[in-house]
């Protein structure tokens, strides 16, 4: 035996140990050791992300695309569904007049309508005003100049009391009016499509998870796979499965929250790329718009959900790890 | 109440092959002893179900009366804290320092930072190697290694430590370097089985031996009898 072996009187043992019953601590020791077992985990899960940078690149990269497409989807839906409750909240009736009808006529039949309860109020649009307005908004003005005469007939802007409905069909029945527009039938074949973007969005967040959860649960599998040596030699010392699963369940953890806000971040990128474009194209119309983000709940349930996934596919992963690892006769 | 018991223990493999036939004998809190015999005996497949890598057959092994093959996922683990163990091949993390390696059952245990530091301390004094902390197994000689390893087994101060051919790889003073290392064990309250089939250096050694013939114990050699 070498000498400072040797060295190791018994009086030096049992003052040391001594000193290490000393350092035994109660319930705050107890606490602290937790503590320390999850900051180990949580230092080697950071350690192992950074040994493989590219790796981890790839994967919160794969993440945050399957993370940040029904999102899009979603945020777009709801912009649109924003943008066509302003425009459909009128839920005007527009009722055009046979061509011939004067005036005068048109402002007794608003008059007339105007008495009707169902009714809050009626504007008379005439063929001059109708025609002012659509040459302010589009480019056929010298076209319609060219006719000579004004074709456009008196329009009478009802809007109803409730949702219109029963109103415009008795309207269709005036002997005076040509055609009778309600906007809540197209209102109401937007809200079908927006329904169905919102069941598309749906099912690509649910493919697109287990996409990202399966891109996790084959990071840490390959992980595992490497450290394989390692996760044994500590299960021969005693380690349980709880001890073996936490850094791999850190590391699955940090990847979602890290996917989840790249994903933002590209969110609000492509939004603030979108949006000179947009609000050009809605000026157009004479209205402006601006895209909404996904809010502070929103971001948080992205971040939280995007955690859910990257942990439940470490979990898979090393769950199967363990279930091969175990004594071998049981 | 002795602290290991096999009863009659018998283990097939999955090929059929039998590497352990109805072996029975129990180890006192304590002792030393040497499990020998030659390759393919059933040495390490006895110290496999020891440190439950492996369930037996038939029979049972009994810790402090406890039958082991009754353990299940969190007992298991909690069972392999109470046996150090040591390897032929050390088994040691490469990436870890002499420090952290020998730190890892601790950790494992969730025993506070300060204590781990002074048990750590304490075990690297005993074999040794207190200049050493921080080198990286790569660092060390076979011989040094062998003693982390052995560090690494005995610091959460377990009740049994086995050590699977600790020696194997050892050049001969190196080896009885290590088996005196071990001798001074049951010291500290800590008893100690080897499997070696090193027999010169077993019969050196004059403490109890067990011997392994095709996986069955065909003798038990008590250390008055190797007694010169």
């Amino acid at each position: 035996m070498n000498a400072d072996t040797q060295k190791a009187t018994g009086t030096d043992h049992k003052s040391r140990e001594a000193a290490v019953r000393r350092k035994r601590g109660g319930p705050i020791a107890r606490i602290r050791s937790w503590f320390d077992l999850h900051l180990y985990s949580l230092v080697s899960s950071i350690g192992r992300m950074a040994q493989k940078p590219l790796a981890t690149t790839l994967t919160v990269g794969v993440m945050a695309i399957a993370i940040v497409l029904p999102l899009a989807l979603w945020m777009t839906l709801a912009n649109v569904q924003r943008f066509s409750g302003n425009v459909a909240a009128s839920r005007e009736i527009s009722v055009f007049l046979k061509t011939g009808i004067d005036v005068p006529h048109a402002n007794a039949i608003a008059d007339t309508l105007r008495r009707r309860d169902d009714v809050a109020s009626v504007v008379v649009r005439t063929p001059e005003e109708g025609l002012a307005e659509f040459r302010r908004s589009s480019d056929l003005a010298a076209q319609i100049d060219a006719l000579g005469e004004n074709p456009l007939p008196s329009v009478l802007i009802v809007q109803p009391r409730d949702d219109g409905a029963a109103l415009a069909i008795s309207l269709q029945a005036l002997p005076d009016a040509e055609i009778v527009q309600h906007d809540a039938v197209w209102r109401d074949r937007l809200s079908a499509w927006l329904q169905f973007g919102a069941r598309i969005a749906w099912v690509l967040a649910v493919l697109l998870g287990v996409g990202a959860l399966l891109v996790v649960g084959n990071t840490v599998r390959l992980d595992i796979q490497s450290r394989a040596e390692e996760i044994a030699v500590m299960q021969l010392l005693g380690a349980t499965n709880g001890f073996v699963r936490r850094p791999f369940l850190y590391l699955g953890a940090i990847y979602g929250v890290a996917a989840g806000t790249l994903a933002l971040a590209l969110l609000l990128l492509a939004a603030r790329v979108l949006q000179p474009a947009l609000a050009t194209l809605i000026a157009s119309y004479g209205s402006h718009f601006a895209l909404d983000g996904p809010g502070p709940v929103g971001v948080a349930a992205v971040l939280a959900g995007a955690l859910a996934i990257g942990w439940l596919g470490a979990w898979l992963a090393t769950g199967h790890h363990l279930r091969r690892s175990r004594p071998n006769g049981d | 109440m002795s602290l290991l018991r096999f009863d009659t223990v018998s283990k097939r493999y999955a090929g059929g092959h039998e590497a352990l036939t109805d072996v029975s004998f129990a180890v006192e809190p304590g002792e030393m002893l040497f499990v020998t015999g030659h390759s393919g005996a059933g040495k390490s497949t006895l110290l496999k179900l020891i440190h439950l890598s492996e369930r037996p057959s038939h029979g049972a092994v009994l810790m402090e009366e406890r039958n082991l093959a009754r353990l299940h996922t969190r007992g298991v683990a909690l069972q392999r804290r109470r046996v150090g163990v040591v390897f032929q091949d050390h088994r040691l993390l490469m990436d870890r320092s002499v420090y952290e390696n020998v730190a890892m059952p601790l950790v494992i245990a969730g025993t506070p930072r300060g204590e781990i530091a002074l048990r750590v301390r304490l075990v690297l004094h005993k074999v040794g190697l207190s200049e050493r902390e921080r080198a990286l197994p790569k660092e060390l000689s076979t011989g040094e290694q062998q003693r982390v390893g052995i560090a690494r087994a005995v610091v959460a101060q377990p009740p049994l430590l086995v050590a699977d051919e600790p020696t194997g790889n050892l050049d001969p003073q190196l080896a009885i370097d290590i088996m005196e290392l071990f001798a001074a064990m049951p010291a500290y309250g800590t008893t100690v089985l080897v499997a070696s089939h090193d027999l010169p250096l077993v019969k050196r050694m004059r403490k109890r031996v067990l011997v392994l013939d095709h996986g069955k114990l065909v003798d038990d050699i008590s250390a008055t009898e190797l007694a010169p």
